[in-house]
């Protein structure tokens, strides 16, 4: 079996990350095509080659990197619910810890909250990181919600990648959040 | 560092076949920005050569197999990629190939890959049949697929983004 190697577990009070796989390709399908993942993509409907190579970036992104975003299960589970954490393409200006939630039935229960706080604790803790943004569509109100949850600051100077309009919010290092 | 695993290598007189890693990076790039990536990729900004990457290195995990970067035996220096390669919207599974550098062509590294990715692919992917698809512009490609025995196959579909496109189809069994 042809996998990622030996990626890196992390577990919160409810949840269990891990790294994607062709397990989780089904589940991310339904999400890019659900009215949910619009303000990842822009408002514009993709493709399903588009979301294929939109995955296998996410996937291959852990190659390149040595790191990469999380698929989000509940413990008891290995179905994927969204996925979290450190993600850097290579024309971004800077590493993000990003976060998405698959199906609208896991909303509101605080599991995204409770993902990204363990997928940047890792990113500034295991990787070394030394800031980290998240790039924000500005509609996205849950999100910016979630953002400024985390502790993370409206950053108005920093650059976004892309067109935008996009908010960009700083999080806090640890010392600072602890 | 985080690399795939269970992965096979191949071995051919000259070449090493492995999967993807994360120091050929640099190599892909150079190619996928350079004019030799014109009739495969196109000719790539940074952003889109990274995604390309990161798309030939996830597609192992997803796949359970994947294009192979070839290099020279006892040397780490990438000369190219080739073999299975499958995205969700192509019509068939194809043998693919690219050579990263002008100074790697020529030599029949191409064909000495692809004719060791070829043969993998049907003696342990189990395949029953292959294609390769190519820009009629490329006609080094042309003349390759030819070599390797694949013979145009004018009624097979082709990725729709990709039009025009000739279609050369691998005979199982006749590895050259």
């Amino acid at each position: 079996m042809i996998t990622l190697g030996l990626t890196p577990l992390l577990e919160t009070e409810r949840l269990r990350l891990r790294a994607p796989g062709p397990q989780d390709w089904l589940a991310a399908l339904a999400f890019y095509r659900a009215p949910r993942s619009r303000f990842i993509r822009d408002g514009v409907d993709l493709t399903d080659g588009q979301c294929w190579r939109a995955w296998c970036h996410i996937v291959g992104s852990w190659v390149l990197r040595g790191y990469g975003s999380f698929v989000i299960t509940l413990k008891g589970s290995d179905d994927a619910i969204g996925l979290s954490g450190p993600w850097h393409p290579i024309d971004w200006p800077e590493p993000e810890i990003g976060w998405t939630l698959w199906r609208d039935e896991v909303e509101g229960k605080g599991y995204a909250f409770e993902a990204a706080a363990a997928t940047r604790a890792h990113a500034f803790r295991d990787l070394g990181w030394k800031t980290a943004v998240s790039y924000i569509d500005p509609p996205n109100a849950r999100s910016v919600a979630l953002a400024e949850r985390l502790g993370a600051a409206l950053d108005r100077d920093a650059p976004f990648p892309g067109e935008g309009p996009c908010l960009v919010y700083r999080h806090p290092r640890p010392e600072a959040s602890a | 560092m985080i690399a795939l695993s269970g992965t096979p290598t191949l071995a051919t007189a000259r070449l090493t076949l492995r999967a993807p890693q994360a120091g050929d990076w640099p190599h892909w790039r150079g190619f996928a920005m350079s004019n030799r990536a014109r009739y495969s990729t196109g000719v790539c900004d940074e952003a889109k050569a990274w995604r390309a990457f990161c798309h030939v290195a996830g597609m192992w995990a997803m796949r359970g197999y994947g294009s192979f970067v070839f290099h020279a035996t006892g040397s780490d220096t990438p000369l190219g990629m080739c073999g299975p390669w499958h995205p969700i919207d192509w019509p068939e599974r194809e043998i693919g190939w690219t050579v990263w550098t002008d100074g790697a062509e020529g030599k029949g590294y191409a064909f000495e890959a692809a004719n060791a990715a070829r043969a993998y692919a049907f003696d342990v992917l189990g395949w029953d049949t292959a294609v390769s698809y190519i820009d009629p512009a490329n006609a080094r490609s042309v003349t390759l697929a030819r070599r390797l025995g694949a013979v145009e196959d004018p009624d097979a579909a082709y990725p729709a983004h990709n039009d025009p496109t000739r279609v050369f189809r691998h005979p199982k069994g006749a590895a050259a």
